[in-house]
């Protein structure tokens, strides 16, 4: 039997965290994880994540996943791979699945990082192949290059529902509803409104009545729902789709815990059945811990944080490190974790209808059961200035913890400020030069450069634009608003790439000088006549 | 709370009672509902009895799911019923490698 | 179902080498070391598995390994979750029916 100072079991961002953490305290450390490769969920994550520099704000997912590896094996973490942690046993031993054989380990403390798994709502035809839930899409076309399917439809409307939305369309399928049975969008409003632009219709207070097919899907049935989750007769409304996205929620994985005897609790704000931990994570049973999704749902920021301080606890517990050095990190890790946990989205605030945002602006309410900002709503934020020349208008219209756009801009042109769930706030006059620093680094994609001087009787809009093909200088095409409504022609007159920008191009575009507050996405006229076609 | 006095009325048949709950032992709504009303109060014996949560998966998928209809049948909120346990092997595991342990 | 051959952020997928197996008798190709359930997909390949109590048909639902939907009877042996097994040159994967390769009802 092997022995170490401190057994992880899951090597997702929590419990690479941990292991990493307390290797660099000098404990040994072994990580088990059944899959084949490390990292949890995180190396699906192909967007731009929130937060401050700290959070790894602007840093997409995935890249984040492969520092936090990098990390771990340097720091002298051993990683076992292939390996099902099968029994959580007295005296933090575990017994493990491995190479055909079990095997018993056992340690002095031991982390449980074992994450979540998705929810469900059973409708009629949901075993038909075809009906996947949101990870699976994630893992087709993020990890292994092939698409969930051609046509799609997304039931919730979380961040989950909403950025595998998003990412169906990046990999070239199409989403052809976004259905929630509650009455408001529940993730942020800026990663709808990603999603709206491109034309996609947001069905709220609705659910699937049923999935069709014989073998596997080929339509389903979605209708209007009341205050007693009842189908209203009559509001069915039918879609072509091959495919059928589930992402309702997610639920800790927790047996481990249950298994070892430490204290649960069911708890609907944190997912579901968790253990009751104190603020460095630990449970009932002393030394062990538990550390990321699996001790409540949040988001993969704050189990990497969570990680540390579970991974910082079990060495300084063990007599690994001193107060003089525990004791600020434990306090820098905490300010860390609460900055996350502030804002419109903050756990103490689920199911709470936000009405003004911090400053005092009443909410977009129609970002929140449209997915879109209206055009009499957008003026009111303080992102939204007009002026002369070119100049940022930052559509961020909800308290999120998150300000890369403050650092963004050389110029000085955008203020967030110490609190970062504050709205941005845009110079008027601003000293623009229209580099699109700010643009590229939003990670809600909600930053365009206007300018409404451009030429007699026309304004140029540049936007973040993701996706294959490029458009090209020179070609024309339609602008979209907010809605994905085609509302004008457009040329495009520029395009930028850099690698400064990671992947998110930068599109100007030319429109009409009434509709510079309108045109927020473009359309080639060439994707138009395929789609007719 | 787990009180079989209790009086939850009689099994009345529902318009969705074929919706497949445990997809891997193929368990339906209309199941587990009638299971109740034949005495099973608990999510522990609901397993036992119908097999719901013993498949593949292990529960993974229906556990969430047969709690709340459970809790609805017997009119009480899902976090007054206990879980299921947990017991190892925590993943389905054949006999040959339970066989092979190495101390 | 279409592969994705350039992605906006992850560029060209990183694949193995293209190799030949056979689902249900049928030769078809697939990339060494990618699941075998999405050699299938790429193969238009939907239904994995009938059911053993209402013989109806599963295919690709968590794709993590965890729900077990997508069991095959793979080089003989049955229940293997597709969508966490690698593809290796020759592999023999067959419709599982309840658990076996052959049909009972």
């Amino acid at each position: 039997m092997e022995r170490y100072n401190l057994i992880v079991v899951g090597a997702g961002p929590a419990g690479l965290s941990a292991a990493t953490e307390a290797a660099k305290n000098g404990m040994s450390v072994i990580v088990f994880d059944e899959n084949q490769k490390p990292g949890g969920q995180l190396f699906k994550q192909i967007h731009k994540f929130f937060g401050s520099k700290e959070h790894k704000a602007k840093i997409r997912g995935f890249k984040i996943g492969e520092q936090l590896l990098k990390e771990a094996n340097d720091s002298g973490v051993k990683v076992l791979l292939n390996a099902t942690v099968t029994g959580m046993f007295l005296n933090h031993e575990v017994t493990v699945n491995y190479e055909n054989a079990i095997h018993h380990y056992k340690a002095d403390s031991v982390i449980i990082a074992t994450g979540a798994s998705e929810n469900m709502v059973p409708f009629e035809g949901w075993t038909l192949p075809g009906v996947i839930g949101a990870g699976a899409a994630q893992t087709l076309m993020n990890l292994h290059g092939i698409k969930p399917g051609k046509k799609i439809l997304m039931l919730g409307s979380g961040n989950v529902g909403l950025v595998v939305s998003y990412q169906l369309m990046q990999a070239g399928c199409e989403v052809v509803a976004l259905v929630d049975a509650l009455p408001r969008i529940g993730g942020y409003g800026v990663h709808a409104a990603k999603v709206a632009r491109c034309g996609v219709p947001f069905y709220l207070s609705h659910t699937i009545v049923k999935a069709e097919g014989k073998d596997f899907v080929t339509g389903v049935v979605i209708g209007k729902i009341d205050d007693h989750f009842k189908i209203i007769a009559g509001t069915e409304e039918h879609f072509d789709v091959d495919t059928i996205c589930i992402a309702v929620g997610l639920s800790p994985m927790s047996q481990l815990l249950k298994m070892s005897g430490c204290k649960m609790e069911d708890n609907p704000k944190r997912g579901g059945q968790v253990p009751i931990v104190d603020e460095y994570g630990e449970t009932s049973v002393p030394n062990l811990f538990a550390a990321g999704d699996v001790s409540g749902i949040e988001e993969a920021s704050s189990a990497m944080i969570k990680g540390r301080i579970a991974g910082l606890r079990a060495s300084y517990k063990l007599g690994f490190c001193t107060d003089d050095f525990t004791l600020p990190k434990f306090t820098e890790y905490k300010n860390d974790l609460q900055s996350l946990r502030e804002g419109m989205f903050a756990p103490k605030n689920r199911g709470k209808l936000i009405e003004n945002t911090e400053e005092g602006i009443p909410i977009s309410m129609n970002l929140l059961t449209k997915g879109f900002i209206a055009d009499d709503e957008i003026e009111r934020f303080p992102g939204v200035t007009k002026q002369k020349g070119v100049h940022p208008v930052i559509e961020c219209t909800q308290n999120i913890p998150c300000n890369p756009c403050q650092d963004a801009c050389v110029k000085h042109c955008i203020t967030i400020g110490q609190h970062i769930t504050s709205l941005p706030i845009v110079k008027n006059p601003a000293p623009c030069t229209g580099c699109g620093m700010c643009v590229a680094s939003c990670s809600g994609q909600a930053i365009f450069l206007l300018n409404e001087d451009f030429a007699h009787g026309f304004a140029t809009v540049t936007l973040p634009y993701e996706f294959l093909p490029l458009p090209v200088k020179g070609e024309k095409g339609i602008a979209l608003d907010r809605s994905g409504k085609s509302v004008c022609s457009a040329e495009i007159v520029e395009v930028r790439a850099s690698p400064a920008f990671d992947h998110t191009n930068l599109l100007t575009m030319k429109v009409p000088l009434e509709y510079s507050m309108k045109a927020r996405f473009y359309k080639s006229n060439k994707s138009n006549e395929k789609k007719n076609n | 709370m787990n009180d079989r006095n209790k009086d939850i009325g009689a099994f009345v048949q529902g318009a969705d009672d074929n919706l497949i709950i445990c997809r891997c032992e193929e368990i339906t709504k209309g199941e587990i509902r009638k299971a109740v009303h034949e005495g099973m109060f608990t999510m522990p014996e609901i397993r036992r009895y119908l097999r719901c949560g013993m498949g593949l998966c292990q529960g993974q998928t229906c556990a969430k799911l047969a709690k709340g209809i459970v809790a609805s049948e017997l009119k009480v909120s899902p976090a007054e019923l206990e879980p299921a346990s947990s017991r190892s092997p925590a993943r389905p595991t054949e006999m040959s490698i339970l066989g092979n342990e190495i101390n | 179902m279409e592969r994705i051959t350039e992605h906006p952020i992850l560029g060209a997928p990183q694949k193995g080498s293209l190799v030949a197996f056979t689902f249900d008798g049928k030769k078809l190709q697939g990339y060494e070391g990618e699941p075998v359930a999405v050699a299938l997909k790429a193969s238009g390949v939907m239904i994995h598995r009938y059911t053993s109590r209402f013989h109806l048909p599963r295919g690709i639902f968590c794709a993590i390994g965890r729900c077990t939907d997508c069991v095959m009877v793979v080089d003989g042996k049955p229940n293997v979750r597709t969508c966490v097994t690698p593809l290796k040159e020759g592999m023999v994967v067959q419709t599982q029916y309840g658990c076996s390769e052959k049909k009972s009802w």
